[in-house]
């Protein structure tokens, strides 16, 4: 029997790997599927590891055959039925592993360098903007008549949302245009050459100082900016260096654009020059200096602001009579809120995991109604949930609870499905094509809390798999409303929206137990404990380094990039969860490598 | 080179002129060029031209769908607006979206964008293939001063790449649309002086052999994404190599206002399409009126609580409640959609060409991303197919199987004859229900 050949299409039917995967939603399990690009022997390799789950005693009881038929409690539900051509292919190769020793390649499991991975990354509307602030002084952020950035993998920095297309071209072309005729620029005889090293970040070449004279002769210092602020050196930056001589150059703007969101300053020009950024001790001197630089603020504010999508959380819409004292205003304070919570976790030193379970936060009078606490003298100031209110953490913030709820009303899934993928960087697979997702409406004669709607994903097994891992997530937050106010009763409007005039109230009592698959004693029926719970997971430790290193890198992680995010994790525990320390380790370790420490 | 537009030039009745009260166009006066003869005389050659219309999120099909097929079919309520142009306009039904159900990535929504722009699989990011509008514009874009245009209008949306563009080069490079008249206006009619132009010209210059430098460091990957910037520069260096012909005088859009007035918007954005087709500026274009999945507000229908995306899925169709609601306020929606698609005909027919007008040579569809939308159904979509006198069959609603992809096919060459030859998931024409003539004029 080959595992290859008899085994592994029937697993691929029941697509296992959707969920047993580095970032799939059973990535705590002990099974984990190879990549996509795995070659046959590595299916060879992985079909032969799959001993561990062979009881020796018992055949008939491995767990290799009782989870995916799902006659021992498996969380995706039964993937393989019981009598099928699957299971008896399961059988046999248990049985086939039980009478073999193990291949002696076993640990050797490869990680593919996933496909080449781009250098060149575009400056983002935000460095753009900050770039030309510090380049030529201009603070007008010309970025908000470019096209608006995409979101793609959770952030927009990354790398496939990062082509020029003509209406970008074009945009840069006016930008360029208008900066280079507002800007006062001296017309000394080497300004290409002067100008040209701040705006390429490096030296202009022998070629470039000769076209760049031309047509500084040609059109004075404006066409010089002009042309440059368009030039592919300004608008990209290598990730790694194209040329020896540029790396420290590269590695200063690594460092400037990730820690800064902005082009390097002199110092840090002067220290690529002197090679101080060729050791990694150097390096993360520079590192440690642009951090305590006020520069490295705003940045954080970059990354914490597409993180948590603060974009959608002010574009939100509720519904009024719903949630009356919803405004504007209110969205924005809520970012606000989020925003001065973090900065004070990364730039007080403290430890990080109290982003999921910090019993103080940053609120302003608005907040503080719609939390019920006591306003703060001074706007935004720190103030703590009094012990009763369940509040603590991210998970207690209105950003979190309204972005994750619709107009009118909460939605656990959401909620679930939030935590998963920003908290535990788990991929929860979408609905298959073509299933209706709407939920039984409410009835006027029996009034349904969220917890019994959602049922239907329960009973239904093709919804199940997946539901019974993002729901009770949800379901335990459900004394929250849709604007993140503490609520005791789900009271429901019995009517359709909009048009009619008589509404009808129902109030219903919340079971607001709460749970996330896949994480022992995790029980939980408020913010604060599921932060809890979260906090103490590896995985969800892990997933802060993995957002920071997806925003840093403008790419997911790749097999090959696991070495790296071990290391920076490990870095990260040993600094008791300092984000500074996550920071340096994330830009110093996958600028010098993890190999360079390894004795 | 033609003389520079002043941009204060005025044009009476345009409706951008903001605050200014609407006054009829005079007779055919911007049709004249500065000799005082009808531009369209200057080109004896006729130019055919495609727009695909787009917006999120899919219909209500009991007030959108005609009961009847064949030309006594009634005028539903969404699609009332079109009453004027029933002879100028086909209502195709039933064509399927296949691509949208291959598993894969992403919801329903980002499948079936993805399918229905380009044929193709939604690759997780974005679309896996050029859009319809890009595959016609690669055949019949080479000449004008834009190989094409993307043209959007609300820019309410959840914010990811295959939300919020419908127009794609190829796997995974949206082409955003232009959202903001007043930028419309000067990418098509803004001031160039001939200095303005050689200046461009040499930092043009500039930049290519910068970018052509870099060119040979790179690996595969990026190489391609520096000749998609570079072919980015030469669409821009086109675009100033040529100036719009001195035949139009167009007001520029007012910066003020409300930005957020869709409605006020849509119209702007029509308008700019029609002097730019009529300026023969380019030829392909495509129009967003709101995003897939689109999370647009509708304050002047009265409808503040929710949004676009939110109201497709209130209950429209639940048993045991009053579904009505739910499905009336989809039908203004959608009514307001056609509306708009509706003034953009209203506009393009109100300008003479030849002697017919710019309608009766332009080719448009007026797609979305699902059919009923509460259901994400993605197949039996519908769709307005309008325009292009003598060549379209008109007048007809035509229920059908076949694919959207069959659809756009059976338009770009055997209606405009634009020799496309093949486009994902057209497996055969529909020309017998589209097609009036055999044999398409020569483009």
């Amino acid at each position: 029997m080959n595992f290859v050949r008899d085994v592994w299409p029937h697993l691929e039917k029941a697509d296992c790997k959707g969920c047993h995967n580095n970032d799939g939603v059973a990535s705590t399990t002990r099974l984990q599927f190879p990549e996509a690009e795995a070659t046959a022997e590595e299916r060879e390799l992985f079909g032969d590891s799959l001993r561990r789950f062979v009881d020796t005693a018992d055949p008939a009881k491995s767990m290799l055959v009782l989870k995916p038929t799902n006659k021992i409690g498996h969380a995706g539900g039964r993937r393989i039925q019981p009598g099928s051509e699957a299971e008896t292919a399961l059988v046999n190769w248990v049985k086939q592993l039980n009478a073999t020793k193990p291949l002696a390649r076993h640990e050797e499991r490869k990680t593919h360098a996933a496909h080449e991975k781009p250098v060149l990354r575009r400056l983002t509307h935000s460095q753009y903007d900050n770039t030309v602030r510090d380049l030529l002084g201009d603070i007008s952020r010309p970025s908000r008549n470019f096209p608006p950035e995409d979101f793609i993998d959770g952030f927009k920095n990354q790398f496939e949302g990062q082509s020029i297309s003509p209406l970008l071209a074009e945009s840069y072309g006016e930008a360029a245009s208008r900066l280079a005729s507002t800007a006062k620029l001296p017309k000394s005889p080497n300004f290409a050459e002067s100008f040209g090293k701040r705006a390429f970040r490096r030296p202009l070449t022998a070629l470039e100082k000769t076209r760049y004279q031309a047509l500084f002769a040609k059109g004075g210092p404006e066409a010089v900016v002009e042309a440059m602020l368009q030039s592919p050196a300004f608008l990209y930056r290598p990730e790694t260096a194209l040329k020896a001589e540029n790396k420290p150059y590269v590695r200063a703007s690594r460092l400037s654009y990730l820690l800064w969101d902005t082009m390097p300053d002199e110092t840090l020009i002067a220290a690529a020059e002197k090679g101080e950024l060729n050791t990694p001790e150097g390096f993360e001197k520079q590192a440690r200096r642009m951090l305590a630089d006020p520069k490295a603020a705003l940045a954080l504010d970059e990354f914490v602001s597409q993180w948590m999508r603060f974009d959608r959380v002010v574009t939100m819409v509720k519904d009024r009579r719903f949630y009356p004292n919803f405004t504007r205003e209110m969205a924005v304070a809520m970012t606000e809120e989020t925003r001065r919570f973090v900065a004070d976790l990364v730039w007080g030193n403290r430890n990080f995991l109290e982003f999921f379970t910090s019993g103080d936060t940053f609120i302003n009078g608005d907040l503080a109604t719609l939390y019920n606490m006591k306003a703060p003298s001074d706007d935004f100031s720190r103030v703590s949930y009094p012990a009763e209110s369940g509040r603590g953490g991210i998970i207690s913030h209105a950003t979190f609870l309204a972005l994750t709820s619709k107009p009118s009303e909460t939605s656990p899934t959401a909620r679930g499905l939030f935590v998963r993928e920003q908290f535990l960087c788990q991929n929860v697979p979408q609905p298959p094509p073509g299933v209706n997702t709407n939920l039984p409406p409410q009835n006027e004669e029996k009034p349904m809390t969220n917890r019994e709607r959602l049922q239907m994903h329960l009973t239904n097994p093709s919804c199940a798999t997946c539901h019974n891992l993002i729901d009770p997530i949800g379901l335990g937050l459900e004394k929250f409303d849709g604007v993140g106010a503490w609520r005791e009763q789900l009271t429901m409007r019995i009517a359709n929206f909009d048009r009619r005039r008589e509404q009808r109230t129902v109030s219903v009592p919340i079971d607001n137990r709460g749970w996330v698959a896949g994480i022992q004693g995790s029980e939980f029926q408020t913010p604060s404990e599921l932060g809890a719970a979260l906090a103490k997971t590896p995985q969800c430790q892990e997933c802060l380094v993995k957002q920071y290193f997806r925003y840093a890198m403008g790419r997911r992680e790749t097999p090959a990039d696991r070495p790296v995010i071990a290391r920076v994790l490990a870095d990260f525990r040993g600094s008791q969860f300092r984000f500074q320390e996550l920071m340096i380790a994330v830009v110093k370790w996958t600028e010098f490598g993890v190999h360079a420490d390894r004795n | 080179m033609r003389a520079p537009l002043s941009r204060r030039t005025l044009l009476k009745g345009l409706s951008f002129a903001g605050s200014r009260a609407l006054l009829p166009l005079p007779p055919l006066a911007a049709m004249f060029n500065a000799a005082g003869t009808a531009y369209a005389a200057e080109n004896a050659k006729r130019e055919t031209r495609f727009v695909l219309w787009f917006n999120g999120n899919g219909i209500v099909e009991k007030y959108w769908i005609p009961n009847e097929t064949g030309r006594d079919y009634t005028m539903t309520p969404c699609l009332a607006p079109l009453a004027s142009f029933r002879d100028q306009m086909h209502v195709v039904t039933g064509l399927d979206n296949p691509a949208a159900r291959m598993p894969g990535p992403g919801n329903d929504h980002h499948r079936s964008m993805s399918a229905l722009m380009t044929g193709t699989q939604f690759t997780g990011r974005g679309a896996g293939g050029p859009s319809i509008d890009q595959a016609v514009a690669a055949k019949i874009g080479g000449e004008t001063r834009f190989r094409s245009l993307q043209i959007g209008v609300s820019q309410e949306s959840f914010g990811e790449s295959v939300q919020r563009n419908m127009s794609w080069a190829n796997y995974d490079r949206p082409l955003p649309p232009e959202m903001l008249p007043h930028k419309l206006f000067d990418r098509l009619f803004g001031q160039r002086e001939i200095g303005w132009v050689n200046r461009k010209r040499s930092v043009i210059d500039a930049i290519r052999e910068d970018a052509k430098a870099l060119q040979g460091n790179l690996g595969t990957e990026d190489q391609k994404r520096l000749t998609e910037h570079l072919d980015s520069i030469r669409d821009v260096e086109r675009s100033i190599a040529s100036m719009p012909p001195q035949y139009y005088k167009v007001d520029e859009p007012e910066y003020d206002g409300d930005m957020k007035d869709w409605p006020r918007i849509a119209k702007l954005q029509s308008d700019l399409l029609a002097h730019a087709f009529a300026t023969r500026q380019t030829r392909v274009a495509s129009y967003m009126l709101t995003k897939c999945q689109g999370l647009t507000r509708f304050p002047w229908l009265g409808l503040t609580a929710a949004r676009h995306h939110d109201y497709t899925h209130r209950d429209g169709k639940a048993p045991g409640m009053d579904t009505l609601d739910g499905q009336r306020i989809m039908r203004d929606i959608c009514k307001w959609h056609v509306e708009e698609f509706a003034y953009l005909l209203g506009k393009l027919r109100s300008i003479p060409e030849g002697d017919g007008t710019l309608l009766d040579r332009t080719a448009l569809l007026f797609v979305h991303e699902h059919a009923e939308a509460n259901d994400h159904k993605n197949n039996g979509l519908s769709v307005i197919l309008a325009g292009f006198h003598g060549n379209l069959a008109t007048g007809l609603h035509t229920r059908t199987t076949g694919t959207v992809a069959d659809l756009y096919l059976t338009v770009a060459d055997d209606v405009m004859g634009a020799g496309i030859g093949k486009f994902p998931t057209a497996e055969r024409k529909l020309s017998d229900l589209v097609r009036r003539q055999a044999t398409p004029e020569t483009v």
